[in-house]
């Protein structure tokens, strides 16, 4: 209650006490019914939950903010609603109670969080955990639920794949733990059910984008209340083998009051590539062609250098990039809802359909449409709950099966043009691929996924609860590519008889149950809590790779049925079975002094026998030391916290069945009989990787919590790395799983800030800033100089660099670069050469976000900040048929046709050398959103503006296009505007 | 409600404790076999053979597709011209200016060494099998070493001294040493010599797509010429020309048809009506090729009579420029029923081996009887030449017009004889020296510290 004696609203309290006291007097023992209306500073307030304290009776206040609920004289009533102070009434003879309840941050210390199997106070965590809520969602104009956490949640590093739709997003928790690139994704948990994000698909069918499909683009993010993201030992090391990389928790909205409230939400928006490279014009590029030519001593130019031989004309300018990726795609969003129930039952239903097309010279579309259901019920009794949610999503995304944005960089700007007279391809007369034809060739993916969820729980005891989780995941993904003549030269004189179709059929199945029990006593001062439940989940995946060849017409290319030639490239099903014991003992002292001691044994079929069993568990501590009574009252400190945790974290994601030796179907076949092969070397032996995890930090609360701070510092060390250990070409495959006797470590620094700068009731001001540091380290790799990493790694620099020449000048007389002779043997070479460190990743990154709100008028925007090098644009040799850099006609360059194989050799050593190396840090208006609250006369309905944006404005030093990038030559991230309205009713 | 809770909870708890380590261990899944179940049944056996075929059509040094070496090795001689603009990969090639990084000399290098591990796996299996009958275990095991010769033999032409992988033991093949280029010519010649003895005198199927006693000594006599070993190379070359499968083909349309007499082996196409993967790649209808097309050197290499120019290349014109392309096979699209395999091995080449083996021998008549068959069936009379030089520069001549674009001949003829530098050099103006070697693809110069990088690159 010591918020309350410096309370800005203590005048309330105290006239609410007075008012309540002489009631007192008549206390009776018997129940009476109570009602009365919670309402805030601005109007009722719906959801807020009145609970009798130490009992089990519970109500919330409906949609005008009413309540009822019935108690004796002596009991006392809570109110509390998240974001406000909670408020003890002690009934005494009232019937009618009415209730102003009290926005304060402070408050915000009392929230519980999700912490997967269990909630916490916030201000009683042990754990580290971050958080994102539906606020922030919504205000963000994207369709990935990764996307959406990118610079608002330190140490959550989040990349993108492509801007095209349907792209995904890369995320790393703290840092990368797995030498496996794949093995860093983060465990995914919808609801309580665990959701795989194990790309689906397959490479023939993926087409334009760099990764395969993830299935994480069907989560729909308007249908999200909030994310957590666990980091440290202590929260993840409850999901065991799978915490290594962090646990992703995503709670998806709820019905609130009993009050019918409909919703709808519509938004339209455009949006187009941020940067353009300054390429060459055609004056630069010819000149360029010319110099490579003469440089290389031939005079007359080759019949295939169509560009400067005459072929083309020379006075043509196509500026590429506007004509193939320069287009403006538009997004058009629609969303409903409907929620309301009664006192003991809420539902939410909501659906939400969304369309993109995209930026390239064709009509393309993606279209993503979602259902959501939840619906909550609590019996009379209070002792029997049930929860239900259930999603549906459905994609339909239909995009060329190549990106552009790598041809529209290096196509010649003298290129003709695309379309002739008559409006068809032009491939003047053979002497270019007309890069429209690309676009002949089509991706077509259908993801449908369901996923469903019930939680129901019996308190046996009012302090001992049953609880079952129960799930299911469907998910059902029809991919295909399709190849028709049309994409081909006519010059091949090519019909229909070769036209393909490449299609794949994934679907993945889950169920999950989690039977557990929990309970809580009171001992005096202290409290204690104990959760023990056990997991069983099963995963089956199917998937059906088909080829049909040879139409009579292209216009039956979908219909696999009506090929010439049809093959089943692959037809298998995969089990994962995976299953587990855990368990968790919270000990808490007066709410100073927490113990929280989690565990779990796992069991994965992902390993062979007599390795599927692990344990894994960890220790978080807390001192609440602001309820010190030294620091009891303190006028400037209100809140501060010290945590710490230990503990270790698994990690199998390793793929189904690697242990075994097997053969499978190649599809190839060979006298009509389909071939058996194998496919992969033999290793039994692997087991868990191991991850220790370690943290501490530091939560401070200043003026009553409006300025709000935490550090947090991290060490993890991953060891018993499990890799596909890359071979060498001559052991038949290129890579082995099993495991490295290698440490890798991350250590890192965490800051966050939270600001209420102005707190009025006309105009308010918060600043949320975040800050990650984080540094990886090869702490320890035995026999390294003759494993395969040998000239990967180096111990005591991070997993991520690469070992470059160092360039030590151009050399006019030889005309060409020239790098440093470290071992001095008198020639380059990359093995004794390239010697010069780089680390690639980030050295530290983070946002900034404000939010100011006057009056109806709300502004939020966020600036997403990232300190990294990378290397600049190489497209290829400059004098070649590439397109270059505009600086580079600047630059004395050594220029070759093609010829000069020195050339040729110095320049991919240039881009492999520490020269190549570009500042590529950035700092980006990620987000920016304005919100308008139409004032109406009537409180029923509410109608609200809103603009929204994405990757506004781009500040950096980064020559080489979009500083925001994993994979060159995709499209980079979008620059979108979208403007919507929100009625609620 | 509650009791249903409650049971459900003390049943799984109990579930637990008694049937938790079953519910982790999955079965091997339907659509896989393990290794050692699949040496122990004919059928499967062979399919793991079959795949070994399929893979050696479709992928790496000795497929006929635009990824293998009659196209690459042609661009990279003097046979073919990149017309294209677009691929970096192959224009490097084309210029002979690879760098370790190139991907086509870490895909030969890869495919080739998974090829040999599948080789290997058969051997191995077949050895360890208890219930496979002994004529299967042979056949197999003799079709692996053929394929295991046959991919040693490419790589060590084209990247000199290579790893020889005789087992699957990763252990060991991961830290590989390169083995001089002589020592893996005598592991060639030791897998042929296993092959011969192991493989049927007939073929298995009449459409010669799996190779038989004869097909082993046909490639092994052209190990004996590389290796300049005259008096072998005459030995066997004539044992396969003597063997009654072989026809002479007098027709040269006929030669690339799968029912051709003179095919020694060739590949069984992916689907039936599927026809060899090099007329796909080679035809154009209409100039410039969007890829490739026949070098001018090459097409004004041939008299102007001579029947391979005007059966076998194809002119294409626009009236003013003309471009040309290899037409040896026809059939660029599905036809229903197959018409043409890829050849790998024809007798041809056997009648070419023995006149080169005979004219280092002195028998300058056996060697002039040998290319004058295929001078004449090319419509062109006896060789004129009279010295040994003269008659040695006609064989090297026939071959090249004869084997043109046919996986890599140009190039290792050239190489072997020594003439690479010196017939390159003035029409290629990126060749160098440091050339005839390709280079050790640098992932394996990471992967493997016993591993060293050729000259020049």
């Amino acid at each position: 209650m010591k918020n309350f004696l410096f309370s800005r609203h203590r005048l309330e309290i105290f006239c609410l006490i007075f008012s309540v006291l002489p009631l007192t007097i008549q206390a009776q023992s018997q129940p009476h019914k109570i009602t009365g209306t919670v309402s805030d500073n601005s109007g009722v307030l719906p959801g807020v939950s009145i609970i009798i304290k130490n009992s089990q009776t519970a109500t919330i206040s409906n949609g005008n903010g009413g309540y009822t609920i019935e108690a004796k004289p002596t009991d006392t009533l809570v109110f509390s609603f998240i974001g406000y102070k909670t408020q003890y009434i002690t009934v005494n003879n009232q019937t009618k109670i009415n209730v102003i309840l009290q926005d304060d941050a402070t408050q915000l210390q009392e929230v519980k969080v999700n912490a997967g199997y269990y909630s916490v106070k916030e201000k009683e965590r042990t754990g580290s955990i971050a958080k994102v809520s539906s606020k922030d969602i919504e205000k963000q104009p994207v369709t990935n639920v990764i996307a959406v956490m990118q610079g608002r949640m330190a140490g959550v590093e989040v990349t993108q794949d492509s801007g095209a739709p349907g792209g995904a997003f890369q995320i790393k928790i703290r840092g990368q733990n797995s030498l496996r690139a794949d093995g860093n994704q983060p465990l995914y948990i919808i609801d309580g059910v665990s959701y795989s994000s194990e790309t689906i698909g397959s490479l023939n069918t993926s087409g334009m984008m760099p990764t395969m499909t993830s299935p994480l683009n069907s989560i729909n993010p308007s249908d999200i209340e909030s994310i957590e993201i666990l980091k440290d030992a202590d929260a993840t090391a409850i999901y065991g083998s799978r915490g290594a990389n962090g646990v992703v928790l995503i709670t998806t909205k709820k019905g609130k009051s009993d009050k019918t409230v409909f919703s709808v939400n519509a938004s339209t928006g455009v949006a187009s590539v941020t940067k353009k490279l300054d390429l060459m014009n055609t004056q630069e590029y010819l000149a360029m062609r010319a110099q490579a030519f003469a440089n290389d001593g031939i005079t007359t130019y080759p019949d295939y250098a169509y560009d400067i031989n005459g072929t083309w004309s020379q006075d043509r300018y196509t500026d590429w990039q506007e004509e193939l990726i320069g287009g403006t795609a538009e997004i058009n969003n629609l969303q409903a809802s409907v929620s309301g129930g009664s006192k003991n039952t809420q539902y939410l239903l909501s659906g939400n359909t969304r369309l993109e097309t995209t930026v390239y010279p064709k009509a393309f579309k993606y279209r993503k449409s979602a259902a959501h259901f939840s619906m909550n019920h609590t019996a009379d009794n209070n002792r029997f709950k049930l929860n239900f949610s259930a999603n549906y999503t459905a994609q339909n995304n239909n995009q060329p099966a190549t990106d552009l944005t790598a041809v529209s960089r290096t196509l010649a700007p003298n290129a003709p043009a695309l379309y002739d007279a008559n409006g068809s391809l032009n491939w003047e007369n053979s002497t270019w691929d007309n890069p429209l034809a690309l676009l002949e060739s089509e991706f077509f993916s259908k993801i449908k996924d369901f996923n469903a969820n019930a939680v129901l729980s019996y308190n046996i005891l009012p302090n001992l609860q049953l609880k079952t989780s129960l799930g299911y995941t469907d998910l059902r993904s029809n991919e295909s590519n399709t190849q028709p003549s049309t994409m081909y030269n006519p010059a091949y004189g090519l019909g229909s008889e070769i036209s393909g179709i490449s299609n794949n059929i994934t679907s993945r199945t889950s169920w999950i149950a989690e039977p557990q029990i929990n309970g809580n006593w009171n001992l005096g001062k202290a409290k204690v809590e104990a959760l023990l439940g056990t997991t069983f989940q099963s995963q089956i995946t199917n998937r059906l790779f088909q080829s049909g060849f040879g139409f009579s017409s292209n216009s039956l290319i979908h219909d696999i049925a009506s090929a010439n030639l049809k093959a089943i490239d692959l037809s298998d099903e995969a089990v994962y079975n995976y299953q587990a014991v855990f368990a968790r003992i919270n000990y808490n002292y007066d709410s100073r002094y927490i113990l929280n001691i989690t565990g779990r044994r796992d069991g994965s079929s992902r390993f062979g026998p007599g390795k599927q069993f692990a344990n894994f568990g960890a220790v978080g501590a807390a001192w609440v030391f602001s309820e010190e009574k030294l620091l009891q009252g303190n006028s400037i400190l209100s809140f501060g916290k010290l945590r710490t945790s230990y503990g270790t974290t698994g990690n199998d994601q390793i793929g189904d069945y690697q242990f075994l030796d097997t053969y499978v179907s190649s599809g190839n076949t060979y006298q009509g009989t389909i071939g058996l092969q194998p496919i992969r070397l033999f290793n039994p032996e692997f087991g868990w990787e191991t991850n220790k995890k370690f943290e501490a930090a530091l939560e401070a609360g200043f003026f009553q919590d409006r300025i709000f701070l935490t550090s947090a510092y991290y060490n993890n060390r991953s060891t018993n790395q499990l890799v596909g250990i890359p071979l060498p070409g001559t052991t038949g495959f290129q890579t082995l799983q099993g495991n490295l006797d290698a440490t890798v470590q991350n250590t890192g620094l965490e800051f966050t800030l939270a600001s209420k700068n102005i707190a009025g009731n006309d105009f308010s001001w918060t600043t949320n800033f975040n800050i990650s540091f984080n540094r990886n380290k090869l702490l320890s790799y035995p026999g390294l100089e003759t494993s395969p990493y040998a000239n990967t790694y180096v111990v005591g620099q991070s997993v991520n660099i690469v070992k470059l020449y160092h360039y030590t000048g151009f050399n006019p007389l030889t005309n060409l670069y020239e790098f440093e002779d470290v071992n001095n043997d008198g020639q380059i070479t990359s093995l004794a050469d390239r010697q010069t460190i780089a680390n690639l990743s980030p050295k530290y990154f983070g946002g900034l976000q404000n939010n100011l709100r006057y009056k109806n008028l709300q502004l939020d925007f966020l600036f997403h900040f990232v300190k990294q090098q990378s290397f600049g644009y190489m497209p290829g040799v400059p004098g070649t048929a590439v397109n270059q850099l505009s600086e580079v006609s600047h630059q004395q360059l050594p220029f070759t046709s093609g010829a000069n194989g020195e050339v040729i050799a110095a320049y991919y050593r240039y881009g492999l050398s520490d020269a190549a190396l570009q500042d590529a840090s950035f700092v980006r208006l990620k987000n920016v959103s304005l919100t308008y609250d139409i004032p109406l006369k009537t409180k029923d309905l509410k109608c609200q503006l809103y603009f929204q944006g994405q990757n506004l404005l781009t500040f950096t030093p980064y020559n080489s296009g979009d500083p925001e990038f994993k994979f060159s030559g995709y499209l980079p991230p979008l620059r979108v505007f979208t403007t919507g309205v929100k009625l609620t009713l | 409600m509650k009791k249903l809770l409650i049971l459900s909870v003390s049943l799984t708890l109990l579930a637990l404790t008694t049937a938790c380590e079953s519910f982790v261990e999955v079965e091997t899944p339907q659509s896989q076999l393990t290794g050692s179940e699949v040496f122990e049944n004919h059928n499967t056996a062979n399919a793991a053979v079959l795949d070994l075929f399929a893979k050696v059509r479709d992928n790496g040094l000795i497929t006929g597709s635009a990824l293998g070496t009659s196209v690459n090795l042609g661009l990279y001689t003097d046979e073919l011209i990149y017309y294209g603009t677009t691929d970096e990969n192959v224009s490097h090639i084309f210029n002979n200016s690879l760098l370790a990084t190139n991907p086509t000399a870490r895909q030969y290098w890869n495919d080739s060494y998974h090829q040999i591990y599948c080789a290997n796996a058969i051997i191995e299996g077949c050895q360890q099998s208890v219930s496979l009958q002994e004529p299967y275990k042979t056949q197999f095991t003799g079709e692996a070493y053929f394929i295991r010769a046959l991919l040693h033999f490419y790589l060590v032409n084209l990247y000199n001294d290579v790893p020889y992988i005789a087992t699957t033991d990763y252990q060991q093949n991961r830290l590989a040493s390169r083995m001089p280029k002589t020592l893996v010519y005598e592991q060639v010649v030791s897998d042929l010599l296993q092959a011969i003895e192991m493989l049927s005198t007939s073929y298995l199927t009449p459409d010669r797509v799996r190779p038989n006693k004869a097909t082993a000594k046909a490639f092994l006599a052209r190990v004996y010429l590389y290796q300049e070993n005259w008096l072998q190379a005459e030995t066997l070359a004539t044992e396969v020309i003597n063997t009654t499968d072989y026809v002479w083909e007098t027709d040269i349309d006929k030669i690339f048809l799968k029912e051709s007499t003179a095919t020694i082996w060739q590949f069984s196409p992916k689907m039936e009506g599927n026809n060899a993967d090099e007329a796909s790649v080679f035809i154009f209808n209409d100039g410039p090729p969007p890829f490739v097309g026949l070098s001018p050197g090459l097409a004004t290499a041939f008299q102007p009579e001579d029947l391979r120019k005007s059966h076998w290349i194809n002119t294409i014109t626009d009236g003013t420029s003309i471009w040309y392309h290899a037409h040896k096979y026809k059939q660029n699209t599905n036809t229903g029923t197959s018409l043409e395999y890829s050849v790998v091995f024809r007798l041809a080449e056997q009648y070419l081996i023995r006149a080169e083996a005979r004219l280092k021998q002195g028998n300058e008549i056996g060697a002039k009887s040998d290319v004058n068959l295929i001078r004449n069936t090319a419509g062109l009379p006896d060789t004129p030449a009279v010295t040994e030089a003269a008659i040695f520069n006609d064989i090297m001549l026939q071959r090249r017009l004869e084997f043109f674009t046919e996986y890599s001949h140009r190039f290792f003829d050239l190489k072997r004889t020594g003439q690479l530098n010196a017939v390159l050099t003035p029409v290629k103006p990126g060749w160098n020296n440091t050339d005839a070697h390709w280079p050790i693809p640098e992932t394996e110069l990471l992967a493997n510290p016993n591993m060293t990088q050729n000259p020049g690159y």
